[in-house]
């Protein structure tokens, strides 16, 4: 195993684990279904994107049209990547989690991902339609080349350090008052509303700081793959983190981690495996049985073992009624 | 003007595809109270099957017949073999919408070996010109119009005058009630699948004859257009679908002459939307999109 594949792979594990904590906070732990996800994570990509990037007429990127290119600062593009998740959450919260109905919440989201994707992939002077945006600057490219083991080294601890930082805030927020709220909310939500609980201001705060955390994770990939287009953020990558959650286990943490490592990063790396062995299985079979496995990945594990690998922990208080 | 004239003739046809559609899947969430996110994939595995059967040599109004009898016979065994199960075992409404969606993915992926990447198209003449005033339309256009109306009086019918379709509004209106009162619930919950599923499957091969060419990234397509004009007539209520499919027909054909065809998805979205802020409910629904789940 070489340096270069070693740091890829922490990286990639590290973004799906800031991905999922964030898709925890909101589907886990306040019984939002964001099938939207995906699209706060591109957002924060391509702004994080345009904002390092110098301006589309530049020479070396003048094979592309895009707004923006700005050429700023590490660490820039990516407060940008979060505040633009969090400012993208507004407008698609506001119209769908104020009236409507759990499940239309869902496919209201869904519907969402798609039509974003169709539109960036055919306008194209916004962000370089289906093609996307290439030659994106690494962070701090013009101190340490990118190209060296160093470099990999130092990009793997900020990905460390964006993993630890996430986790301190979302883990702040889960088992704060605030979060027990937000359980509250999920449980019942008639029932939150009677002791004075605002749903849809908890719901709107789940979704925005769920925002700016996906916008995050999506500038830190595009740091470190230099590239975004609308073939990586099609909706069925939303799904797959679903499935992460699902398996790890719905409302906590560390199944949120472990579900991240066992998902995403898993079939990663059996997919790497499987194309290099010789099965002779026709080009485009092995990613289509894929899905496929992940789809049944999440019906087996809703069926046999809907809390996941790692349940919630019951939360308990001393001196409380037993309730068994 | 003859611009939109003829974009009107279009719509007209459009709506027609639509509203077989959006029927369909209405009156599987009304009655069976369960959003079916793979509606849109059956449709397209539905083309397909008419696809192979055409290219036999068959014509393409065989091909219709067979493709809904496969929308049937899949639909009744997702519901028999995954919807079921799953709701029997108290699976939250959210679950059903995460399953479904699972459900999606697994059959376009499993369709993708198979039929692969590529657009295809039903070989079939497209029959002679008909011009009424400025509209132009094709015989076969003329033919789905048909189509679809009379599976829509064929519906009407069926729910109005007949012992099983009051029996599946007795079970839309309240299934518990409904079992109590003797209605054999299960067998009707059955026989909705099996009629939706013939409306998803014929759809579905209307849509891909409507259409150029299809591939299998058209599933989603199709479930967008269909969700909005379900959505837009109040989920549910089948005569809702009906009018829904006629504003999104005519809506997205319109902005397809005035502006570019390629964003025919993303104005019914934007309809979808107005939908959702103004009146989530629908046009016609009294419970909708509002009321609490169950």
């Amino acid at each position: 195993m070489n340096l270069y594949y070693g740091a890829n792979l922490l990286i990639y594990a590290g973004v799906d684990i800031i991905a999922c904590l964030a898709l925890n906070l909101q589907f886990g732990v306040s019984g939002i279904v964001n099938f939207s996800f995906i699209v706060f994570q591109a957002v924060g990509a391509y702004t994080a994107a345009v904002l390092s990037m110098p301006n589309d007429k530049a020479f070396g990127y003048d094979f592309q049209l895009y707004v923006g290119g700005y050429q700023l600062p590490f660490p820039i593009p990516w407060i940008g990547g979060a505040v633009a998740g969090g400012l993208l959450a507004v407008p698609v919260g506001l119209v769908v989690l104020r009236k409507l109905r759990a499940d239309y919440q869902a496919i209201a989201l869904l519907v969402t991902s798609v039509i974003a994707n169709t539109v960036i992939t055919n306008a194209r002077p916004f962000l370089n339609g289906a093609a996307g945006l290439a030659l994106v600057p690494p962070p701090l490219a013009d101190q340490i080349d990118p190209n060296t083991a160093p470099y990999q080294y130092f990009y793997v601890g900020l990905t460390i350090l964006a993993v630890v930082l996430v986790l301190f805030v979302v883990n702040r927020v889960v088992n704060s008052p605030y979060g027990r709220s937000l359980r509250a909310m999920r449980e019942r939500e008639i029932a939150a509303m009677a002791i004075g609980k605002n749903p849809v201001r908890l719901k709107m705060t789940a979704f925005i700081v769920g925002g700016v955390i996906a916008g995050f994770s999506g500038a830190l990939l595009v740091g470190f793959i230099q590239f975004w287009a609308p073939s990586v953020w099609l909706y069925p990558e939303t799904i797959i983190l679903f499935a992460a959650i699902i398996v790890g286990g719905r409302g906590n943490n560390v199944g949120a981690i472990l579900g991240a490592l066992l998902v995403p990063v898993g079939f990663e790396e059996v997919t790497r495996l499987l194309n290099n062995a010789p099965l002779g299985l026709p080009a485009g079979v092995v990613p289509a049985l894929e899905w496929v496995a992940i789809g049944l990945l999440i019906m087996g594990f809703l069926w046999f073992r809907p809390d996941g690998v790692r349940p919630e922990p019951r939360r308990v208080f001393e001196g409380g009624p037993d309730i068994e | 003007m003859n611009l939109l004239v003829e974009a009107f003739g279009f719509g007209l046809v459009s709506m027609s595809v639509i509203a077989i559609a959006a029927v369909g899947f209405t009156m599987q969430f009304g009655i069976t109270n369960n959003i079916n996110l793979a509606y849109g994939e059956v449709m397209i595995s539905s083309a397909y099957v008419a696809y192979y059967v055409n290219r036999a040599g068959i014509s393409i109004w065989i091909g219709m017949v067979a493709g809904a009898l496969f929308g049937a016979v899949f639909s009744f065994l997702l519901n028999r073999i995954v919807y079921s199960p799953f709701i029997r075992k108290g699976t939250s409404q959210i679950g059903m919408v995460i399953v479904s969606l699972a459900v999606s993915l697994m059959i376009a992926n499993l369709l993708l070996p198979i039929v692969g990447y590529d657009y295809v198209s039903y070989q079939n003449s497209t029959g002679e010109l008909i011009h009424i005033g400025s509209i132009i339309l094709t015989t076969n256009q003329i033919g789905i119009m048909a189509v679809s109306v009379a599976l829509m009086v064929l519906i009407h019918g069926l729910l109005k005058y007949t012992r099983l379709g009051k029996a599946m509004r007795a079970t839309a209106a309240n299934p518990t009630l409904a079992r109590n009162c003797g209605i054999p619930t299960q067998r009707v919950i059955d026989a909705v699948w099996l009629i939706t599923g013939a409306l998803c499957g014929l759809a579905g091969v209307v849509a891909a004859m409507n259409s150029d060419s299809f591939a299998i990234v058209n599933g989603a397509t199709f479930l967008i257009t269909v969700l909005a004009a379900a959505v837009l007539g109040g989920a549910g209520q089948p005569y809702g679908a009906m009018i829904g499919a006629v504003l999104i027909g005519l809506i997205t054909e319109l902005s397809a002459a005035i502006w570019s065809p390629e964003y025919k998805e993303v104005v019914a979205f934007g309809v979808l939307v107005l939908v959702m802020v103004l009146r989530p409910q629908g046009l016609l629904a009294r419970r909708g999109a509002m009321a609490a789940a169950g």
